[in-house]
C-alpha cells in the first residue's frame, strides 16, 4: 500500500515541477516587463531599478526560480502588489468560504443526482427514464452563470426572498444566515454537479445490470433488493470514486464562476480580482495553490480507489 | 422427483418480428439422472435452461408446461418463482470469471442464497461456506473462503460456482456449458466434482454442451437440439451407437476423436441457422444428406416419433439414417495422404527452433524494479519439415501461443534461435523480417477479431500483396479471385465486409489472406477453437486439402488433442514453457510415455459411452502452476503420480526414448502399467 | 466502397431518427446560416449606438430589446454567435490536430513514448480547464486569438485520452497483429489499419468539445477575461446584463437562452452520435463459446 502511494507520488513529481515552472514563468511571458506592470507608466529609471532589485529580478533566472519554489514550499508565496499582504494569508482568509460552498454544492449534487440515476437505471427507456435523462441534460447544458442569474432574477429581484449577493457567513456561527446566503450559490453549482453524477452513475448502473453476475444472483433466487443493493451498487459505485477526480476539474471551474455570479468572497473571486488588477504574485499564488489541491485530491482518489477495489494489486 | 417439460416454446418479442428461439420441446429428467442436451449455436439450448429457471428477460413469451416435482413453474407468480428458483434449482453457467461478482468475497457469494431463503442462520454462514468449499475439493477452505474471485484459478472458480449452485441441495441442477472455458485436465476435475455432488444429493442434472465427448462420458439420457427443437432423444448408448437422425450422424462424423484411426472428417455442409432465419419445414433439411432435395422435408416439420425403446427422432426418414452411419465407420486404413513415414524425413527441416526462450520481467516495488521472470517459453526445440504438420499441444498457460508468436517475430525472444530454411532469423527486424514473412504466415484463433472491419474481404485478402508491393507480379485481381476459390468462397462476395460473414467463412478468409504470398510455412494458432463443431470439420478438411495441394508445412497449435491427432504428422506436448514429449502421431497417441501426456489423454472425453467403464482415469490434483514461480526441478512434479525426490531436485533432459521416435523429458518415462 | 457509404448513410439516418438530434441539427444549422449571413439580413447591426432607446424591453422593433448603449440585442446575439462559433471551430481544430496524434502514438507504441506523452497530457490536466485558460489569457492578453488558443489547449487532453483509449483497445484486436505478421510497418499499421477504425469516438469528441469550447469561452467572457469589447460575445452580454437586472430583466435572459440552446444542441447531437456509433460496432459472440 505504502509502495503504491510512494510510486504515485514519484509519478506526480515531474508533473508538479513542470506545472509550477509554467506558473512561475507566466510572469515572464507577459508583454512588457513585470516591473512596468507594478510601477506604472510614469516611473523614473531609479524607481524602476529600485523595484527591480527589491523584487529580486536582477538575479539569474534559475536562481529566481529556485528562490520562488523554495519559498513557496515553505509557505511563503510572496506579497500581493495591491495591499502588500502575504499572499498565503489572503488565500487562507478565503478558504473557509470556498470550502463551505463546495461542500454544500456537493451535498446538493448527491441528493439530486443519485436518486435520479437509480430511478433511471431501474427502468431504462421508460417515460420516467427519458424525463430524468432530459433533466440531466439540462442540468449539464445550462451554463452555471446563467442559471445563477436566472435564480437571482427569480428569488432576489422578483420574490425578494434571498439576497442577490451572497456574503460569507460561517455555518457554525449563524446557521440560518449561512443558509440564506449559501442557498442560491449552492443550488446553482449543485445542479450542475448533480447532472454529472446522475449521468455517470446511470451509465455505470446500466452497464453493471447487464453483467453475468447479476444473472447468477437472480438464479440463486435472491430478492431483487439484494441483487441491486448488494451486488450491483457496489460494482457501480466503484468507478464512481474515480469520477470524483475527473469532476473536480469542472467543479473548481464552476466554483470560480459561481462565486463571480453571486459575488461570494471565496478563492475564485480572489483570483478574478487578482487578474483584473494584474497582481502577479497573487495570481501565481492562487493558481499554485489550486494546482496543489487539485493534484492531491486526484492522488487521494486514486489511492482510495485502489484500496476499495479488491482486484487492484497494491504491491 | 421429476422435471417434466411439455411443449415448451420461447419467443423473443422485440421491435421487429417475433423470434422463435425454442419451438416446442418435450423432455424429462429424474433424480440421480443426467440429461445431456447437445446443440450448436442457435439451437436454443441455453434459452431452454433460462426458461426453466425463469431467468428470461421480462416480456419474453413462454408457452407450454414446465413441471418440477409436481409444481407447474409457468404459472407461478414472480415471488413464488423466485423462491422455487432459490431452493430447488441450481444453475452453473459457462464462464466462471464473469459469473461471480468480482468485488464480493467467495464465501459470501456461495452462501448468500441459502441465507436469503432462511436455510442457514447468518451466524453459521461462514462455517457452512467453508464446508461447501471443502465438498468441492477446494484446498484450504478456511483460508479461501474470504478471498475474492480473481484470487482463484479458473477451475477453482467453477468448483466454487458448483458449490454455490448446490448449496441448498436443490432438486435440479442446470449446468450450461460448465467446462467449455476450462482446460481439459481441469474439466475432468470439475466434471468429477459435479458427479460427486450429484451422488451426494441425489439431484437431477441437465448438462448443456456442444461437446459430444463430455455427453458420452457423463450423461444417461441425451437430447439433441437443432433450430429450436429436439431432433433426437434417447439413452446415451442408443444415441451414439444407433443414431436415428441425420444431424446426429453428421455431428458424430464431423467430430475428430481421440480414439479412432485416421478417417477424413465428414463435415455437415452449410451453417447452423439463426432463429431469425429458419428454413421452412424441417430446420435441418438444407444441410441434410437424406432430406436435401425432398419436398416432404422442405414442406413439413417432422414430429418427434419413437424409433426404439425411449428413443425418438424427428425425421421423416429415420430408417435411411442407419446406412449413413455404416458408410462412415472408421476404417483401419490410412487417410487420403500417402502412408506417413515412421522415420523422420531425410530432407532438412524448413523450420528449426533451438532452445527458444521468452521471458517476461516481473516488476514490483516502488521503483518497479525487475524482481523475477515469467518464463513463458523456457527452452523449446522444434523442427517442421516441408509438407508436414507438427502439432503443438498443451493447456492454457503452457506457452504454445507465445512460442508461435515468437517464431513469427510478433513477440520478443529472450534467447535461443529460430532458423527458417537454413537462415537464422532470430534477430531480424524491419525489412529483413518482412522478407521472411513472405514465406511464413500466421492464422489467428478468433475469426471475429482477425479481419479489419473497414476493409472489404477482397481488400483484406489482397492486403499482403499490397504491403509487399507484389500485387501485380503475383497476378493481381485474378490471383485474389483464385484464392477465394481455393478456400471455397464465392468470388461474388469479395466486395462485402467481414461483418456479413459467419465464423467459419471468416476463418476461410483469414486462410486465403495467409496464402496470398504463397508461403511455405503456416503457423496456425487454434484455428478452429472458436467455431461450431460442424464447421470445424469443414475448416480442418480445407486445411488438409490445401496442405496437399500446395505442399505447405504447418505448425498447428491447439489445446484439443482430438483435433491435433487428426491433422498432425508429429506432435509435441508442452507444459509450463517446456516440451515434455514429442513423437510421431501414431506413437504418441498409442503409447505416450510422459505422465503428463498420459494424464492429458485420459482426461479428454471421448464420444463413446461404452468406454466409460473401461477407460483408465488419471485425475490430476491441483491446478496448473503460475508461470512466474514454477516448481523446482521438473515443472510437473507436484502433480505427477510418478514423482520422486529426484524429480524435485533435477530438471530432466529432453532425450530420445529408446525403441521409438519419441523424445521425452522425464526421469521415469514409460508406458502406463 | 459502396458498402462503407451505405453504412455512413445508415448511421446518419439513425441519428436523424432521434427527435432531439434532429431538432438540435436544425437549430444549429439555422444559427450557423443566420450568423454567416448576418451583415446582410439583419435590420440593425451590433455596434450602432442609440442613446435614445437604451435598455428597452423586447418589442416589435427590437426583438430582444436594447442594451445600455441602445444597441439592438438581437443583432448582438447573432454576431455573438459568430464569435462563439469561430472560437469553437478554432479551439477544436487546435485540440484535435495536437491531441489525436498524441493519443495515436502513445496508444500504438506504448512504452516510453506513452509515458512521456501522457505525462505531458497530465501537465495540461494539472489545472482545471477554465483556470488554465485564464492563466494563459493573463499572459497572452485578451483577444480572439488568445481565447481560441487557450480553449484549444485545454481541449488537447480529452482528444489525446480518447484516441489513446480507442487505439489501445484496437491494438489488442487480431487484425492489427495480422498486418504486423504480414509484414506491414508500424506506420502503415497505425495510419491505415488503426486510425480508420478509431474515428467514431473522435468524431463524437469533436462535437462535444465544441460544446465545451463555447461554454468556456462564454465563461471567460462572463468573468471579464474574454474577448474585449466592442466585439459582441454572449458571455460579455450576460456580464453586463447582470448589472442591469433590476432595470432590464430580459437583458440577461436572451443571450443566455441562445447560449444554452446552442450548448444543449451540440451536447444532444454528440450523445446521439455516440450511441448510434457504439451500436454499429457490435461484435457478434463466437458460437459455442469455446476457450
Amino acid at each position: 500500500m505504502i509502495a503504491y502511494i510512494l510510486r504515485r507520488l514519484l509519478q506526480l513529481l515531474p508533473v508538479l515541477l513542470i506545472a509550477s515552472t509554467g506558473i512561475w514563468a507566466m510572469i515572464y511571458a507577459v508583454p512588457g516587463s513585470p516591473v512596468a506592470a507594478m510601477v506604472g507608466e510614469n516611473a523614473t529609471p531609479e524607481q524602476i531599478q529600485a523595484v527591480t532589485v527589491r523584487l529580486g529580478l536582477d538575479r539569474p533566472v534559475h536562481v529566481q526560480y529556485a528562490a520562488w519554489l523554495g519559498s513557496a514550499l515553505q509557505g511563503d508565496f510572496g506579497l500581493s502588489i495591491q495591499n502588500r499582504e502575504p499572499v498565503l494569508n489572503l488565500i487562507g482568509q478565503r478558504i473557509p468560504a470556498t470550502l463551505q460552498l463546495g461542500l454544500a454544492a456537493t451535498l446538493v449534487g448527491l441528493l439530486l443526482g443519485i436518486p435520479v440515476a437509480v430511478l433511471s437505471a431501474l427502468k431504462p427507456g421508460s417515460l420516467l427514464d427519458r424525463g430524468l435523462s432530459a433533466w440531466s441534460a439540462l442540468a449539464l447544458g445550462v451554463p452555471t452563470f446563467w442559471l445563477g442569474i436566472l435564480l437571482i432574477l427569480l428569488f432576489a429581484v422578483q420574490l425578494r426572498w434571498l439576497p442577490s449577493a451572497s456574503a460569507y457567513v460561517s455555518v457554525f456561527e449563524s446557521p440560518w444566515d449561512a443558509i440564506r446566503n449559501l442557498f442560491l450559490p449552492a443550488l446553482t453549482l449543485g445542479v450542475y454537479v448533480s447532472g454529472i453524477f446522475a449521468r455517470f452513475l446511470r451509465a455505470s448502473l446500466l452497464g453493471e445490470l447487464k453483467a453475468d453476475y447479476v444473472r447468477t444472483a437472480r438464479s440463486k433466487g435472491l430478492p431483487e433488493r439484494d441483487v441491486i443493493g448488494r451486488h450491483v451498487m457496489r460494482n457501480a459505485l466503484l468507478p464512481f470514486v474515480t469520477i470524483v477526480g475527473l469532476m473536480m476539474a469542472t467543479f473548481i471551474g464552476g466554483t470560480v464562476v459561481t462565486e463571480a455570479v453571486f459575488t461570494y468572497p471565496g478563492l475564485g473571486r480572489l483570483l478574478i480580482q487578482a487578474i483584473s488588477t494584474r497582481d502577479y504574485p497573487l495570481i501565481q499564488g492562487c493558481i499554485l495553490f489550486i494546482l496543489l489541491v487539485f493534484v492531491f485530491i486526484n492522488l487521494a482518489v486514486d489511492v482510495l480507489y485502489a484500496y476499495i477495489d479488491p482486484r487492484i494489486d497494491l504491491e | 422427483m421429476t422435471l417434466r417439460v411439455r411443449g415448451l416454446k420461447v419467443t423473443f418479442v422485440g421491435s421487429g418480428r417475433p423470434v422463435p428461439a425454442v419451438r416446442g420441446i418435450d423432455f424429462e429428467v429424474s433424480a440421480n439422472q443426467v440429461l445431456g442436451i447437445v446443440g450448436e449455436s442457435g439451437s436454443g439450448k441455453s434459452v431452454t435452461s433460462l426458461a426453466i429457471s425463469g431467468l428470461l428477460a421480462p416480456g419474453t413469451q413462454v408457452q407450454g408446461s414446465i413441471e418440477l416435482d409436481g409444481v407447474e413453474l409457468t404459472t407461478l407468480g414472480a415471488e413464488a418463482l423466485r423462491k422455487t428458483r432459490g431452493r430447488d434449482v441450481g444453475m452453473v453457467f459457462q464462464d466462471p470469471t464473469t459469473t461471480l461478482n468480482p468485488v464480493l468475497q467467495i464465501g459470501r457469494q456461495v452462501i448468500e442464497g441459502q441465507v436469503a431463503h432462511g436455510q442457514v442462520q447468518a451466524g453459521q454462514a461462514n462455517q457452512r461456506a467453508v464446508e461447501l468449499l471443502r465438498e468441492v475439493d477446494i484446498p484450504d477452505p478456511e483460508g479461501r473462503v474470504s478471498q475474492f474471485p480473481h484470487q482463484f484459478s479458473g477451475g477453482m472458480r467453477q468448483r466454487a460456482v458448483i458449490a454455490m449452485a448446490m448449496s441448498g441441495h436443490p432438486k435440479l441442477i442446470i449446468a450450461d456449458e460448465p467446462t467449455t472455458a476450462l482446460d481439459v485436465t481441469v474439466q475432468a476435475q470439475v466434471l468429477a466434482v459435479l458427479a460427486k455432488r450429484q451422488a451426494d444429493t441425489g439431484a437431477a442434472v441437465i448438462l448443456i454442451t456442444h461437446d459430444l465427448g463430455v455427453v458420452a462420458e457423463v450423461a444417461d439420457q441425451v437430447a439433441v437440439m437443432y433450430g429450436g427443437r429436439i431432433v433426437e432423444s434417447g439413452p446415451v448408448q442408443a444415441i451414439f451407437e444407433h443414431p436415428r437422425h441425420p444431424y446426429t450422424v453428421g455431428l458424430l462424423r464431423s467430430v475428430p476423436r481421440l480414439d479412432t484411426v485416421d478417417t477424413r472428417l465428414v463435415p455437415i455442409i452449410g451453417q447452423p441457422p439463426t432463429p431469425t432465419e429458419l428454413p421452412t419445414g424441417c430446420a435441418f433439411h438444407p444441410r441434410c444428406p437424406v432430406g436435401r432435395n425432398r419436398l416432404v422435408c422442405a414442406g413439413q416439420d417432422p414430429a418427434l416419433r419413437a424409433v426404439g425403446p425411449s428413443h425418438s427422432s424427428a425425421c421423416h426418414f429415420p430408417e435411411e439414417v442407419a446406412p449413413l452411419m455404416a458408410a462412415a465407420e472408421p476404417k483401419a486404413a490410412v487417410g487420403p495422404r500417402s502412408p506417413a513415414p515412421v522415420e523422420a524425413p531425410t530432407t532438412a527441416p524448413l523450420l528449426v527452433v533451438d532452445q527458444l526462450q521468452v521471458y517476461y520481467p516481473i516488476k514490483a516495488g516502488v521503483l518497479r524494479r525487475r524482481v523475477g521472470w515469467v518464463r513463458a517459453v523456457d527452452g523449446v526445440n522444434l523442427a517442421v519439415h516441408a509438407g508436414e504438420t507438427l502439432g503443438l499441444v498443451g493447456e492454457s498457460g503452457c506457452g504454445k501461443t507465445t512460442t508461435g508468436r515468437a517464431i513469427m517475430g510478433l513477440v520478443a525472444k529472450s534467447g535461443g534461435h529460430v532458423l527458417f530454411d537454413g537462415q537464422d532469423i532470430t534477430h531480424l527486424k524491419g525489412d529483413g523480417m518482412r522478407h521472411v514473412r513472405r514465406h511464413m504466415q500466421y492464422i489467428f484463433q478468433d475469426p471475429y477479431s482477425s479481419l479489419n472491419p473497414v476493409l472489404t474481404v477482397g481488400d483484406i485478402v489482397a492486403e499482403p500483396l499490397r504491403i509487399h508491393g507484389l500485387y501485380d507480379s503475383l497476378g493481381g485481381a485474378k490471383w485474389v479471385a483464385q484464392l477465394f476459390d481455393m478456400v471455397g468462397l464465392s468470388t461474388t462476395m469479395m466486395q462485402r465486409y467481414p461483418q456479413e460473414f459467419s465464423g467459419g467463412q471468416r476463418q476461410r478468409i483469414g486462410i486465403a489472406r495467409a496464402l496470398a504470398l504463397k508461403p511455405r510455412l503456416l503457423i496456425l494458432d487454434e484455428p478452429v477453437a472458436a467455431l461450431d463443431v460442424s464447421i470445424q470439420a469443414q475448416v480442418i478438411n480445407l486445411l488438409q486439402d490445401l496442405q496437399r495441394e500446395l505442399s505447405l508445412a504447418y505448425l498447428f497449435i491447439a489445446h484439443d488433442l482430438s483435433v491435433v491427432r487428426h491433422i498432425s504428422d508429429r506432435v509435441a506436448v508442452m507444459y509450463l514453457g517446456r516440451i515434455v514429449e514429442e513423437s510421431t502421431k501414431a506413437e504418441l497417441y498409442k503409447s505416450p510415455v510422459h505422465p503428463y501426456t498420459q494424464s492429458l489423454m485420459s482426461a479428454v472425453p471421448v464420444p463413446d459411452p461404452g468406454a466409460r467403464a473401461t477407460r483408465q482415469r488419471i485425475l490430476l490434483e491441483g491446478d496448473i502452476p503460475n508461470p512466474s514461480s514454477p516448481p523446482t526441478g521438473c515443472h510437473f512434479h507436484p502433480r505427477c503420480f510418478k514423482a520422486t525426490e529426484l524429480c524435485k531436485r533435477e530438471s530432466p533432459a529432453f532425450v530420445a526414448y529408446p525403441g521409438s521416435p519419441t523424445r521425452v523429458a522425464c526421469h521415469h518415462a514409460g508406458p502406463l502399467p | 466502397m459502396s458498402g462503407r457509404w451505405l453504412h455512413t448513410r445508415q448511421a446518419a439516418g439513425r441519428v436523424l431518427a432521434h427527435k432531439g438530434a434532429l431538432l438540435s441539427l436544425l437549430y444549429l444549422a439555422l444559427m450557423i446560416v443566420t450568423a454567416l449571413l448576418a451583415p446582410w439580413i439583419l435590420p440593425f447591426d451590433a455596434l450602432t449606438q442609440d442613446y435614445v432607446n437604451m435598455l428597452q424591453a423586447p418589442g416589435a422593433v427590437h426583438w430582444f430589446g436594447t442594451d445600455e448603449l441602445g444597441r439592438d440585442i438581437f443583432a448582438r446575439v447573432i454576431f455573438g454567435a459568430r464569435t462563439s462559433l469561430l472560437t469553437a471551430a478554432g479551439a477544436v481544430t487546435i485540440a484535435g490536430l495536437i491531441g489525436v496524434p498524441i493519443g495515436l502514438v502513445a496508444g500504438f507504441f506504448g512504452g516510453w513514448r506513452d509515458t512521456l506523452l501522457m505525462r505531458f497530457v497530465d501537465v495540461l490536466l494539472s489545472l482545471p480547464g477554465i483556470l488554465f485558460a485564464m492563466a494563459l489569457i493573463a499572459v497572452l492578453g485578451r483577444s480572439q486569438m488568445a481565447a481560441l488558443v487557450a480553449v484549444g489547449i485545454t481541449g488537447i487532453p480529452s482528444f489525446a485520452r480518447i484516441t489513446r483509449a480507442q487505439v489501445l483497445s484496437l491494438r489488442k484486436r487480431d487484425f492489427v497483429t495480422a498486418v504486423e505478421a504480414l509484414g506491414g510497418s508500424s506506420s502503415y499499421n497505425m495510419f491505415r489499419t488503426v486510425l480508420p477504425n478509431a474515428w467514431s469516438p473522435i468524431l463524437v469528441q469533436v462535437v462535444i468539445l465544441s460544446s465545451v469550447a463555447i461554454l468556456i469561452e462564454a465563461s471567460l467572457a462572463f468573468l471579464g477575461v474574454g474577448i474585449p469589447p466592442p466585439t459582441p460575445s454572449w458571455g460579455e452580454m450576460l456580464r453586463t446584463g447582470k448589472s442591469f437586472l433590476h432595470d432590464s430583466p430580459t437583458y440577461a435572459v436572451f443571450p443566455g437562452l441562445v447560449l444554452t440552446f446552442t450548448i444543449l444542441s451540440l451536447d444532444t447531437l454528440g450523445r446521439t452520435l455516440a450511441k448510434v456509433l457504439e451500436d454499429r460496432h457490435e461484435v457478434v459472440d463466437s458460437p459455442g463459446g469455446k476457450p
